[in-house]
């Protein structure tokens, strides 16, 4: 293209004749792209810890207290019963069975050294019947067909329990969406109008390409040219804001003993390269719509 | 080559016409003055022309060109094969003589190779080959006026239309000025000038459309500027 080179250069000129308009349009930008980013990473990473959670989630029949003593295998009559109907539900997957003493052994080792210990005896921990569905979110039904069931204590539906915080989760980053878009309402409205303060600047010298008949690529694709790097840079500037958010901020967050099990860690592969080529085609092309409208709108072409 | 056919425009802005029902046309190889005093619509004319307005009635056409019909998108193409000067040269104050004229034939996508040759052939024309690198604010203004000839003459138009181009000269420039155009002319380019320049026009003897008002008050084969003023 015979072209390229001119359009390529007056781009370049045109950012640095406004040196200042051009760091801001760009630090503008990144932050949005930044705050987008985290959004991202945020989704990511609820989904990953999801999965997690809901992979290792049951519904619990905890037994009551005649049915949980001694019974070290599910031996006994009304244990067996219950057994027995669950297995043949269609919902269910699979059942295990976590007698007291496996129970209070397991409270021990979770809570080992703590002072809650010495509160607590194996009888006061029920037997309980692990129940793994076929389809996870059909925990109801199981909690209200036996609930009421002789030698059943109660029946707790894992899943519910961690809803509320995954509900929370989700409008932690429905917030961080909303942030970006207002910023990214700011990076939008500063690319146009950086793009006219340029055509004004240069107002001589494209009413001259007129006159003399160049075509639109000379005279307008300069200033998309521009919006796009402005863009580009700003998706590069918010992809090393969020590896340095990685290293000094998140990693030192997740790393604490009782979260780290917790919470997937955030992976370097997570940035670079599912969040950093997003964004840096999402700045390029919210660059260039802008560049176009603007132009279109504000400038003669 | 050049035709008006009832042309009127009326700017949004003004009640009066800027030109009421005009009606001329320029065959091949003509040299035409434009003439008329400030406000009678020369400079609206050569818009029309150029296809920087479009007449609000009657139609424009430049060679095969329906101009005031041309989609937005053949505009270069036709602008490309017309070049224009203006009372003020508009040159690039940031660009040499050389790359001021340059500049239209890069804009117009012609390649490195033609630039390099066209450009010294243009300078030679105009009597500027010793100044190709000074800067517009290092030229005298008939200098500028020829800078401003030879980028309108590099994309080698059928038409120059030139819209007062010795508004901003003192009479000896704008004699070697009209020398310049009028050795233009007798190459084979069309030349349309507009000017109130009434001395210009009465040495020339050459073909006068007078305006005025808007309205055409006169076109004669080989006319002086007339008795009215
Ligand atoms: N862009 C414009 N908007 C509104 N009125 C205009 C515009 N350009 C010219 N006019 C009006 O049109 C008339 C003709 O102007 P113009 O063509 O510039 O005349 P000339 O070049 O002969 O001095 C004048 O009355 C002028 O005020
Ligand atoms: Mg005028």
């Amino acid at each position: 293209m015979n072209g390229l080179g001119f359009v390529w250069r007056e781009a370049v000129a045109g950012l640095r004749r406004n040196v200042t308009m051009s760091v801001a349009m760009m630090l503008t930008t990144a932050i949005s792209l930044g705050m987008l980013g985290a959004g991202l990473l945020a989704v990511r990473t609820i989904d990953r810890t999801q999965d997690l959670y809901y992979s290792q989630l049951a519904v619990q029949v905890a037994l009551d207290e005649p049915t949980s003593a001694g019974d070290p295998d599910c031996g006994s009559p009304v244990c067996r019963g219950l057994r027995d109907q669950l297995q043949a539900d269609p919902l269910v997957a699979g059942v295990t069975y976590e007698s007291r003493d496996a129970a209070f052994q397991r409270f021990l080792r979770i809570y080992a050294g703590q002072s809650i210990l010495q509160l607590v005896r194996p009888q006061s921990l029920p037997a309980t019947l692990r129940v793994t569905l076929k389809d996870p979110t059909r925990g109801d039904a199981i909690v209200q067909e036996f609930s009421t069931r002789p030698g059943v204590r109660n029946v707790v539906d894992q899943r519910r329990l961690v809803e509320d915080l995954f509900t929370f989760l989700g409008s932690v980053r429905n917030a961080a969406f909303g942030l970006a878009s207002v910023q990214a309402l700011a990076a939008l409205l500063l690319i146009s109008n950086t793009i006219q303060v340029s055509a004004f600047t240069r107002r001589t010298e494209v009413g001259i390409m007129r006159l003399v008949g160049a075509t639109r690529w000379y005279t307008q694709v300069p200033f998309l040219i521009e919006a796009v790097i402005t863009g580009v840079v700003g998706a590069i500037l918010a992809t090393g804001g969020l590896v340095l958010g990685k290293l000094f901020f998140i990693d030192r967050l997740l790393s604490g003993r009782l979260i780290s099990n917790a919470i997937p860690a955030v992976g370097m592969s997570d940035v670079l390269l599912f969040v950093a080529p997003l964004l840096i085609v999402i700045g390029a092309v919210i660059a260039a719509a802008t560049g176009y409208v603007t132009l279109r709108l504000y400038v003669r072409s | 080559m050049l035709r008006l056919e009832n042309v009127s425009k009326i700017y949004p802005t003004s009640a009066r016409p800027a030109l009421d029902d005009v009606s001329v046309d320029v065959e091949a190889g003509e040299f035409v003055f434009l003439i008329g005093p400030s406000g009678s619509g020369k400079s609206t004319l050569l818009r029309l022309l150029l296809r920087e307005e479009t007449p609000t009635r009657g139609s424009v056409y430049v060679a095969n060109w329906n101009v005031a019909r041309l989609p937005n998108r053949k505009v270069p193409k036709l602008r490309q094969r017309m070049g224009c000067v203006f009372q003020d040269f508009r040159l690039l104050p940031t660009r040499s003589v050389a790359d001021n004229v340059a500049f239209a034939l890069e804009v117009t996508g012609k390649s490195e190779h033609t630039i390099r040759t066209v450009v010294p052939e243009m300078l030679e024309l105009v009597n500027l080959t010793g100044k190709a690198d000074r800067m517009p604010a290092e030229l005298s203004g008939g200098e500028a006026q020829r800078v401003a000839i030879a980028r309108a003459l590099a994309n080698r138009p059928l038409v120059l239309l030139a819209d007062e181009p010795t508004g901003n000269l003192d009479p000896e420039t704008s004699d070697d000025i009209m020398l310049l155009l009028d050795r233009i002319n007798r190459a084979g380019t069309t030349v349309v000038m507009a000017t109130h320049d009434r001395q210009i026009v009465d040495a020339m003897r050459r073909r006068v459309v007078e305006l005025h008002l808007g309205r055409l008050a006169r076109d004669d084969a080989r006319g002086v500027y007339g008795a009215r003023r």
